[in-house]
């Protein structure tokens, strides 16, 4: 049944919503590789001028690896903490398993401005202040750590356990168990999860621009200043290195869960 | 070794718990949300209700005058009754524009699907920078639309910089939270309910506003309260595609704390920001089980 009883009308609505979508994603790509200094149509030629002047731009290039040792960092704290919550949540906590979730997951329902402002003000309260990563590296483990633990989670939730309990009566050590069946089964999860953080700290706008320093910029806030006051196509350049890696991220989400797993596979 | 072997499950779990404690799994996690995300939340509550000191950014001195300042002064409620417009308008195009994607999405079946997914979530994953800078290159002055308008003799049409501007820009960023709710919603509705409307001699419309539309609104309802709230707080693509010419309450938030250094009225913005946007969310929560209430199950 399922193309005859579509309702008319919803194929083409969904062509153009696509259209829209992706329109100003593939301007950027387009503006990147164009020769001119703005986009005219039809376009005046490929070029790579830009992203040898994003290279030589001395601000965007600090900052794109600022970003990427930021965005590693924060990774690798919230697939450590997040993976080990969700292995705690799914299998061991028994009434206190609602409110954990709740805990957990809350940084994604609250505004990520609104944690930013908490986290500015309190970082200057306790003394630790917006100088150096910390700050930043705190809060970007923060909105990225719910990530973890939900992909983890949705993982953890199909496992069937009966496969560590034949490990573990064939006398497998509880280690030597979690290393050799353990891991593997959940491993396309928490590289997901890490992913999925990674992606989220490297694009972080709200809580970066709250607890940035003079010196510590990322990429995002480098492109938003810079577009504050100038148009031109280093920014497309800079802004098709983000794109890239986004694509890159979906993709390899696909190939190792699924894309189901990450939009409505989840615990509920 | 051998002794394992005849254990059954229960004991094996019981053996597992021989280790270490698994309650320490959570403390890395719980321990750093509490601490960096909690307490400054309830920090943040406590600073709204502090007064600005002269030289530093506030003293110990409980008031509520800063939640007056703000719910007193009608160029604060002007701007937040433009917030939320601007978030219920969003709310509403994005779901009259992620419907249809979402059904095409939750309906789509073999290699078309991960395809379909992957082309909604890949705008997703780029950030709202980006996509304000994509949308200046079409909407800009020198843009490709105005280029094309000029180009058929129309004139110049403003596209950005101001309202409309801003509702492109947040429609876009939000459209994908609302299909993927809409769309796992459908997903749970099985083709046979349709099926057997149709095959009852509905047409494929009246299938779809009887049976489909009904049975998909708790999707809908809970996309358009995620759409709404992260449409309330805003702030790249309103100072991006509107310029300064449309001030929002983010706007206005951010301003306070970073440039008027005034954390005690920031604080206090925020919470009336939120506050009212919790009033609004409960009264909608309310009024949505009252009208899931007529779904048939």
């Amino acid at each position: 049944m399922r193309s005859t009883s579509y309702p008319v009308g919803f194929a083409a609505a969904a062509v153009a919503v696509y259209v829209f979508l992706l329109a100003p994603i593939a301007i950027v790509v387009v503006a990147a590789f164009n020769s001119g200094e703005y986009l005219r149509f039809p376009p005046e030629g490929f070029s790579l001028r830009w992203f040898s002047k994003f290279l030589a731009s001395e601000p965007f290039v600090r900052s794109f690896w600022f970003s990427l040792k930021l965005a590693s960092l924060a990774t690798l704290l919230s697939t450590v903490a997040g993976g080990m919550a969700a292995f705690f949540v799914v299998r061991h906590a028994g009434r206190s398993r609602d409110f954990l979730r709740l805990l957990l997951v809350a940084p994604l329902q609250l505004p990520a401005i609104l944690t930013g402002i908490a986290l500015l003000i309190f970082f200057y309260s306790v003394g630790i202040g917006t100088r150096g990563m910390t700050g930043l590296l705190i809060g970007h483990t923060v909105v990225s750590l719910p990530y973890v633990f939900l992909m983890v989670s949705s993982v953890l939730l199909r496992f069937d356990r009966t496969l560590e309990e034949a490990a573990r009566s064939l006398g497998a050590s509880p280690w030597v168990t979690f290393r050799r069946v353990t891991l593997p089964l959940v491993q396309g999860g928490v590289i997901s999860g890490a992913l999925f953080a990674f992606i989220t700290s490297f694009d972080q706008f709200p809580i970066s621009l709250l607890l940035v320093s003079v010196g510590n910029t990322t990429l995002p806030i480098q492109l938003f200043d810079y577009l504050r006051f100038s148009f031109d196509p280093t920014a497309a350049a800079a802004s098709t290195v983000s794109v890239a890696l986004s694509v890159a991220v979906v993709w390899l989400i696909h190939r190792l869960v699924g894309l189901e797993q990450l939009t409505w596979g989840g615990p509920r | 070794m051998a002794r394992a072997a005849e254990l059954t499950g229960p004991e094996v779990r019981r053996l597992n718990r021989l280790s270490l404690p698994p309650a320490l799994l959570l403390v890395p996690a719980g321990l750093f949300l509490v601490v960096f995300f909690l307490v400054p939340y309830l920090n943040m509550v406590r600073m709204s209700f502090l007064t600005k000191a002269p030289g530093a950014a506030f003293s110990h001195v409980l008031t509520v005058e800063n939640y007056l300042r703000v719910l007193q002064d009608a160029f604060y409620w002007r701007v937040i009754a433009r917030t939320f417009w601007l978030a219920g308008l969003t709310t509403l195009l994005t779901l009259v524009l992620g419907y249809p994607l979402a059904y095409t999405i939750a309906r789509a079946a073999g290699p078309r699907r991960p395809l379909l997914l992957m082309l909604l979530l890949a705008p997703l994953l780029v950030g709202a920078v980006v996509r304000s800078y994509g949308w200046m290159i079409w909407l800009g002055r020198m843009g490709l639309i105005n280029q094309a308008l000029r180009a058929l003799g129309w004139g110049e049409a403003e596209l950005m910089y101001n309202t409309l501007g801003i509702l492109i820009g947040l429609v876009h960023v939000y459209l994908p939270f609302m299909v993927l709710a809409i769309a796992s919603s459908l997903e749970q509705i099985p083709a046979d309910v349709e099926l057997a409307a149709r095959s009852l001699g509905a047409s494929p419309w009246r299938a779809f506003w009887r049976v489909t539309w009904p049975l998909s609104l708790p999707g809908v309802f809970s996309g358009a309260m995620l759409v709404f709230v992260l449409a309330l707080s805003a702030y790249v693509i309103p100072i991006l595609l509107g310029g300064n010419n449309v001030l929002v309450m983010p706007m206005l938030i951010v301003q306070m704390l970073l440039d008027a250094f005034h954390w005690p009225l920031g604080s206090a913005m925020a919470m009336v920001l939120f506050g009212l946007a919790s009033l609004v969310l409960w009264l909608y929560v309310k009024a949505m089980n009252r009208a899931l209430r007529w779904i048939p199950r």
